[in-house]
């Protein structure tokens, strides 16, 4: 027996890929920046994110702060182990070759997943646990939660546009990113902005950290889907393009849902354990057939 | 003492893919992250086809040519695409072998795995597995030695140290990759058939990203490229694993610490080679 889909599941789907996309999106974007700078891979990225959601729960739920105090710590937490991840595995190797912090971050992300399953355990942690208080729109059912924290990226990354096309220290990011030895010979310390770059990047992530603890819960096998859904987005966005990476971020996360939630021709449902595949099919798609990504931008040359 | 067999059959058993991954990620400078995307359809392909057909001959031939096929498609690959950008697809085609293999659970039992997978006629006890994937560690490891020492491991040593002026001089970099690939795909083909007939089971746990990093700390610990210094990393590691089994620690802070520790292996070695692993190219 044939079934329409009925309009609210569509808006469900299209709820959900609002929710999911803005998570991308704030990982993607700081990791499209570091990559258009500094050209390595971060493959500690998803742990670093679960470290910032971690510090939140922890700083909620164990030490009791108020859930701002406790966001803000989670966000200084993530700069802070972003910071430390640049000095000790990225700065002192990208410098001999720009693949050795992609080997030195895979052991940097078996440490720390060693360490946050010694201090916060393999069970899934909430930092709002218990139920979320949802409201119906055109059927779609979504709760407080999920709409602050739509909104929440959409203001952060507003914010972030405006800083890094209207002021002076975006011009300076931006030069960095364009051409790094350009904008060192016309004074623009690159050394300082390498690490704000990373350090933002790390901020972002520890962002997306919070948003998981509060949406879902958070646990230590997120990491990697996380790394790899981001470096989806940075390829198909056009490595180094960060609007590029935010918008694909967006579209992963949509199509995502759409894999899972559409009644096929009215016959079949794609089963949930195929969804983290679209980001994978999106990496094999874009490598083989538009390397240079949807939204790439041709870098300068003499 | 069973154990001590245990022990020596699992790491005879590891050894062929890994000395396979060494000559491509190690020598070859290769950045292929894939190499149990091969493992995957060779374990899977020799079983499923040897329990459908009851036939041992006709799973070797199977999993033999799936391998091939899956190693020259990642051959193709790293010819078409930059350094880094076959390092995230060699990864993302494993991830979604991976994926196919989680999720056709009419084929392939999907989480559950295939249980009772039949063992060689001549292969019973552990000892047999021991003495049998002993020798076949053994004579890999001289091939691939020689294979390293000779004529192929000089032009894929050129290859990885400058592309351009290797083909200037008439190497064939096509079919380096083919065979370089191809004898990756040799190696897990001989692991995973002696390793899930010695365990009883083809599961997908075995295929994960954390087998992988396994892969790539024996391979910079041991010196890149280098088949001894693979083997001799490739012992100390596995009887590091293995004998920690018997610290007083519970299961749950057993597994996180092992992780930090070989997370820090892994990093101390990089630091150590980071002049070697991956050389700036020569330049005039």
């Amino acid at each position: 027996m044939r079934r329409a889909a009925q309009p609210s599941e569509y808006m469900q789907l299209l709820a959900n890929a609002l929710i999911a996309g803005s998570l991308a999106a704030l990982i993607a974007g700081g990791l499209a920046l570091v990559y258009g700078v500094l050209g390595v891979f971060n493959m500690a990225l998803g742990q670093l994110v679960l470290f910032g959601g971690y510090s939140t729960w922890w700083l909620h739920q164990v030490v009791h702060l108020p859930l701002i105090p406790s966001v803000l710590g989670g966000l200084a937490s993530g700069a802070l182990m972003t910071w430390f991840t640049f000095e000790i595995f990225v700065n002192p190797f990208y410098k001999h070759h720009r693949f050795l912090p992609l080997v030195t971050t895979i052991a940097w992300s078996m440490i720390l997943d060693g360490m946050m399953l010694l201090l916060f355990e393999e069970r899934p942690r909430s930092i709002l646990p218990g139920l979320k208080k949802t409201f119906e729109i055109q059927g779609a059912r979504i709760s407080v939660e999920q709409c602050i924290l739509i909104l929440l990226t959409l203001v952060a990354l507003l914010a972030f546009a405006y800083v890094f096309h209207r002021t002076s220290f975006g011009r300076k990011l931006r030069a960095v990113v364009q051409h790094d030895s350009a904008a060192l010979s016309l004074g623009i310390n690159s050394a300082v902005l390498h690490r704000v770059i990373f350090i933002v990047s790390g901020v972002f992530a520890g962002a997306g950290g919070i948003f998981i603890g509060i949406d879902q819960n958070l646990s230590p096998t997120f990491a990697f889907p996380l790394t790899i859904k981001a470096y989806a987005a940075i390829i198909a966005g056009g490595k180094g393009n960060i609007w590029g990476a935010i918008f694909c971020a967006y579209l992963i996360a949509g199509l995502e849902q759409v894999l899972v939630g559409v009644h096929w021709f009215g016959a079949f449902y794609v089963p949930a354990g195929y969804q983290q595949t679209v980001a994978l099919l999106f990496i094999i798609f874009f490598l083989l057939l538009k390397p240079s990504g949807l939204f790439s931008s041709q870098s300068r040359t003499a | 003492m069973n154990f001590v067999y245990h022990v020596i059959a699992i790491i005879a058993m590891s050894a062929p893919n890994i000395l396979g991954f060494n000559l491509i990620f190690g020598r070859g400078k290769i950045f292929h992250f894939g190499p149990l995307g091969v493992s995957i359809v060779a374990a899977y392909a020799t079983f499923l086809t040897t329990m459908a057909f009851g036939s041992y001959p006709l799973g070797l031939v199977a999993g033999f040519a799936a391998a091939a096929i899956v190693s020259a498609f990642f051959a193709w690959l790293s010819l078409r695409l930059d350094a880094d950008g076959f390092g995230v697809m060699s990864i993302a085609v494993h991830l979604s072998l991976l994926a196919v293999v989680l999720n056709w659970t009419s084929l392939t039992r999907g989480a559950l795995g295939i249980p009772r997978v039949p063992r060689f006629p001549f292969l019973h006890s552990t000892v047999d597995f021991m003495i049998f994937s002993t020798i076949v560690a053994v004579l890999w490891a001289f091939v691939l030695w020689k294979i390293d020492r000779g004529t192929f491991g000089r032009k894929l040593t050129a290859l990885s140290e400058h592309e351009w002026h290797a083909k200037a001089l008439g190497i064939d970099r096509p079919f380096i990759h083919l065979i370089v690939f191809l004898i990756g795909g040799v190696g897990a083909m001989l692991t995973n058939v002696q390793y899930h007939q010695y365990i009883y089971l083809v599961h997908p746990s075995d295929f994960g990203y954390p087998a992988f990093i396994f892969f790539v700390t024996v391979v910079v610990a041991g010196g890149p490229g280098s088949v001894r210094g693979c083997m001799l990393s490739l012992v100390l590691i596995s009887l590091l694993r293995e004998g920690m089994r018997f610290l007083p620690l519970s299961a749950n802070i057993l597994g996180p610490v092992r992780l930090i520790l070989f997370g820090v292996i892994l990093f101390v070695a990089v630091w150590v080679r980071r002049d070697t692993l991956f050389p700036k190219q020569r330049t005039v």
